[in-house]
């Protein structure tokens, strides 16, 4: 198991090497003129010029991409050229916010997923309406969902606000969590109902793949020998569904839950810019026109890192589950 | 199963079918009047925060010495002040005080003396005199920003007089009270402040949170993403507004931004709508619009290095076939007007600067017909500016009608900036939705759009005789030789003055002071004189 995980965590180092040169490789062919969009279009040829110098983007490509690199090992993902400030401080304001929504709509997609398949596969009643509008929700694309859900929440309802997180910024930057940590109940409520509809805008297509799953799941168990013995034996239900089904269903689901919430990561940019949330994906469509590439780098590394990360936790989970996968 | 938990998925259902339902409409004026309605205009009792809205964060830091970008003047022009402004409410250049009372410009534009205004401290306390204006200057050249060249040509400031700053430059120049003036110019920044926070870099990384300015509000909050927030600063010499605090809120999508404004939850939003939600805000109830005089345009700039453009005439066709009055009328709506001179509006007293090209499409059919058959070109715009993009698809739409395969195609802002080192690589034209000069001076307008080494001469067209003019005119100020180098460029086909763009603030009614807190200068306004009413 330890050369599994080993191997595992040296695949994804490997990875994110191959992946941090591929940015490079982009950036580097990619037209444009960093320094004058982030210096201003009025700015003399002379200062262009020497920003050019300080940045090093005179330098041959190589001792460019060995710079990076280098720097990339201490730590240091360089300056914005937008911000003017280390990528990493950038990332520090920027990353809590994404991670408290993509957390809040990871527990929303676990929710809706089990609803989806517990409906199902028990058929409750309303559940076909239910499953109906979470796969027209999925279907729908992700800004138009957003869009409509601030049109209903926040402009005819009044219910929810739909942009800003609610709070100052605190406890570097986890309003949410820091306010529920540290009893500011005020704040907390305020910050949770600030996230709830972004978050359930990124949660609908997670909880139908997390639903399909655990709902197949759900039924090769309930169909499976050992639950129409336990139902012989005159187990209640209740007790039927909670030892011998759900825990035997888990498994597939948990992967899935897994994958969903690095997919998450990554797709969180528009929902971010429609509900101005101040994350990774608001920062990055900033940064993107302007080619500002140390914030661009920083972020997809980042994002890569996660999904990586991730990919190798379920791999680690399923391995330990069923040791017949490491073979 | 417990009941509300039989509930949960009949709940969610429903919600989730009142979104889906709603999900296709847009912001339509229907949805935004009713919530308007629930506010009211009436003025809020006791209101002393004042809500900006801000489409997209500010960009860079909101230091005076870096900060060249749009939107975050509104944080950089009411913590800090220049010696000199550009009058408020005045629809032409006319430069006014500041913190200094008067001046005076020798006659070879190479010594100016500003008489500074008593009773002036900055927001550490430190008093404002001649050492300010020195430190301020130097600190702007050590930082080298986007705007260092305003104040490179300084040579000295004779500081001897406590109350007086004697600037002598390095070469005559006319423009440099334009360069005082501009909102991108040098601020006064407390000389104290600066020696305390240089650090290793020139207190930059102390003003990306702080500032050590003298004007009306000192930063009190920097939320990057998020929102800033400014507070009345009590020691301040001039006009103070009942707004003890302003809050600058941040929308990444301006469908969210109009919808806060149609709450009441913004006050206002300087420059930074769709002309789309023109019709919307038009006649609503409970706000108010204001088209504001700017010293930006909508321009077209076309590529000569491209072999569609690669004489004059066809250059000149091209230009001949925007239906200029059209084109504005139907995209920029109020908010513009066709540009008739070659320059910005009034920059050349009396109008001197005539742009001559008129509507004639008969000019552009009779080059499609000396074209190969199936012949394409490409119109580009940046790819944020919606306005642009709707202007260049209604060109390309055009000159299909003639037989040429045009098609409009979006360019992000840093590869629009890199043409200039290819050009060949650049589209065969440019529209550009808003886009203007630092200043007021026909110089900064002229150098930064003819002059390739100017910065927004996107394809390099370069009329020698231009520059030189040009470069002879910033030394004395000589009308008719701006108004000769302008003909010039003109002449080249490279080239459409389109429009003069205003600012279009929207604010709730209960906002008064908006147009006397506005400046040509500046897209934005000075909080200090805004009020409830």
């Amino acid at each position: 198991m330890s050369r599994f995980v080993a191997v595992r965590t040296a695949s994804a180092a490997g990875l994110l090497l191959v992946l941090s040169f591929i940015i490079f490789c982009l950036q580097a062919v990619s037209p444009g003129d960093p320094v004058r969009a982030s210096l201003g279009a009025n700015s003399s040829p002379a200062a262009v010029a020497e920003a050019r110098r300080r940045l090093g983007l005179d330098d041959p490509f190589f001792a460019r991409y060995w710079h990076f690199l280098r720097d990339l090992l201490h730590g240091d993902l360089g300056q914005s050229l937008r911000t003017h400030r280390p990528v990493t401080t950038d990332l520090g304001d920027f990353l809590p916010a994404t991670t408290e929504l993509v957390l809040v709509a990871f527990l929303l997609a676990l929710l809706l997923g089990a609803l989806f398949a517990v409906s199902a596969s028990l058929r409750w009643p309303g559940g076909t309406a239910f499953r109906a509008v979470l796969l027209v929700g999925a279907a729908a694309p992700p800004f138009l969902l957003a869009l409509g859900a601030i049109l209903l929440f926040y402009a005819h309802l009044g219910w929810l606000p739909a942009s800003g997180r609610g709070g100052d910024e605190g406890a570097g930057g986890w309003v949410l969590l820091g306010s529920l940590l540290t009893l500011h109940l005020g704040t907390a409520a305020s910050a949770l109902q600030h996230v709830l509809l972004p978050a359930l805008v990124l949660s609908i297509a997670p909880a139908i793949s997390i639903g399909r799953i655990l709902r197949a799941s759900l039924d090769g168990t309930l169909a499976a020998d050992h639950v129409r013995t336990a139902r012989a034996k005159g187990l209640p239900e209740p007790g039927v569904l909670a030892r011998h089904v759900v825990r035997n269903s888990l498994g597939p689901a948990v992967s899935m839950a897994g994958l969903q919430l690095g997919f998450m990561f990554a797709g969180v940019v528009v929902v971010e810019q429609v509900f101005s949330w101040p994350g990774i994906g608001t920062y990055l469509s900033s940064s993107i026109p302007v080619s500002d590439f140390p914030a661009i780098a920083g972020v997809t590394l980042v994002l890569g890192a996660v999904y990586i990360v991730l990919n190798a936790v379920v791999d680690v989970l399923q391995a330990l589950a069923d040791p017949r996968t490491t073979a | 199963m417990t009941p509300p938990l039989r509930l949960a998925p009949a709940l969610v259902a429903t919600a989730l079918v009142l979104t889906a339902c709603s999900g296709s409409s847009g912001t339509s004026s229907k949805t935004a009047s009713t919530s308007a309605a629930s506010t009211g205009a009436s003025a809020p009792a006791g209101k002393t925060t004042l809500v900006v809205g801000l489409s997209g964060d500010i960009g860079q830091p909101p230091d005076p010495d870096v900060y060249y970008a749009n939107n975050g003047l509104a944080i950089v022009l009411n913590a800090y002040e220049g010696l000199v402004q550009y009058k408020n409410d005045a629809d032409t250049v006319q430069i006014a005080p500041r913190l200094a009372t008067s001046w005076t410009v020798d006659k070879t534009h190479t010594v100016y003396t500003f008489t500074l205004r008593p009773g002036v401290t900055f927001h550490d306390g430190t008093p404002f005199t001649s050492a300010a204006v020195k430190a301020s200057f130097d600190r702007r050249n050590a930082v080298k920003g986007g705007a260092a060249y305003m104040t490179a040509g300084v040579k000295s400031v004779d500081t001897s007089d406590p109350m007086k700053a004697v600037v002598t430059l390095d070469a005559p120049n006319s423009a440099f009270l334009d360069y005082l003036a501009s909102p991108f110019g040098p601020k006064m920044q407390s000389p104290a402040g600066i020696a305390k926070y240089a650090g290793k870099d020139h207190d930059q990384t102390y003003l990306q949170t702080h500032d050590i300015g003298s004007g009306p509000y000192t930063l009190t909050s920097v939320q990057p993403g998020t929102e800033y927030d400014l507070t009345q600063y009590p020691g301040y010499w001039g006009k103070k507004s009942p707004f003890t605090k302003v809050r600058l809120p941040i929308f990444s999508d301006p469908s969210a931004l109009q919808l806060a404004l149609d709450k009441g939850q913004v006050d206002t939003v300087v420059a930074a709508l769709p002309s789309s939600a023109l019709k919307k805000y038009k006649d609503k109830k409970g706000i108010s619009n204001y088209f504001l005089p700017t010293l930006q345009s909508a321009l077209v700039t076309v590529n000569p290095t491209r072999s569609f453009f690669a004489t004059v005439p066809a250059r000149m066709a091209f230009l001949k076939t925007i239906n200029q009055q059209q084109l504005v009328s139907q995209v920029l709506g109020e908010r513009s007007e066709p540009a008739t001179t070659l320059y910005a509006k009034g920059m050349i007293p009396g109008g001197a600067d005539k742009q001559t090209i008129t509507y004639d499409p008969s000019a552009m059919k009779a080059y499609a017909k000396t074209l190969p058959s199936g012949t394409s070109m490409s119109i580009g715009y940046a790819s944020d500016n919606v306005n642009a993009q709707q202007m260049a698809n209604i060109v390309a739409a055009q000159l299909q009608a003639d037989g040429i395969k045009a098609t409009a195609k979006g360019f992000p802002t840093s590869q629009v900036f890199g043409w200039v080192q290819d050009p060949p690589k650049g589209p065969d034209a440019f529209i550009d939705g808003n886009n203007g000069p630092d200043g007021g001076s026909p110089y900064m307008w002229g150098h930064v759009f003819w002059d390739k080494t100017g910065g927004i001469d996107y394809f390099g067209c370069d009329d020698p005789q231009t520059d030189s003019e040009l470069n002879t005119a910033v030394k004395t100020g000589d009308t008719a030789l701006y108004v000769s180098a302008a003909q010039k460029y003109a002449a080249t086909g490279c080239y459409l003055n389109l429009s003069y763009n205003k600012d279009w603030v929207v604010a709730q009614s209960w906002l008064t002071g908006v147009a006397a807190a506005h400046n040509i200068g500046a897209n934005e306004l000075d909080f200090s004189l805004l009020g409830v009413g």
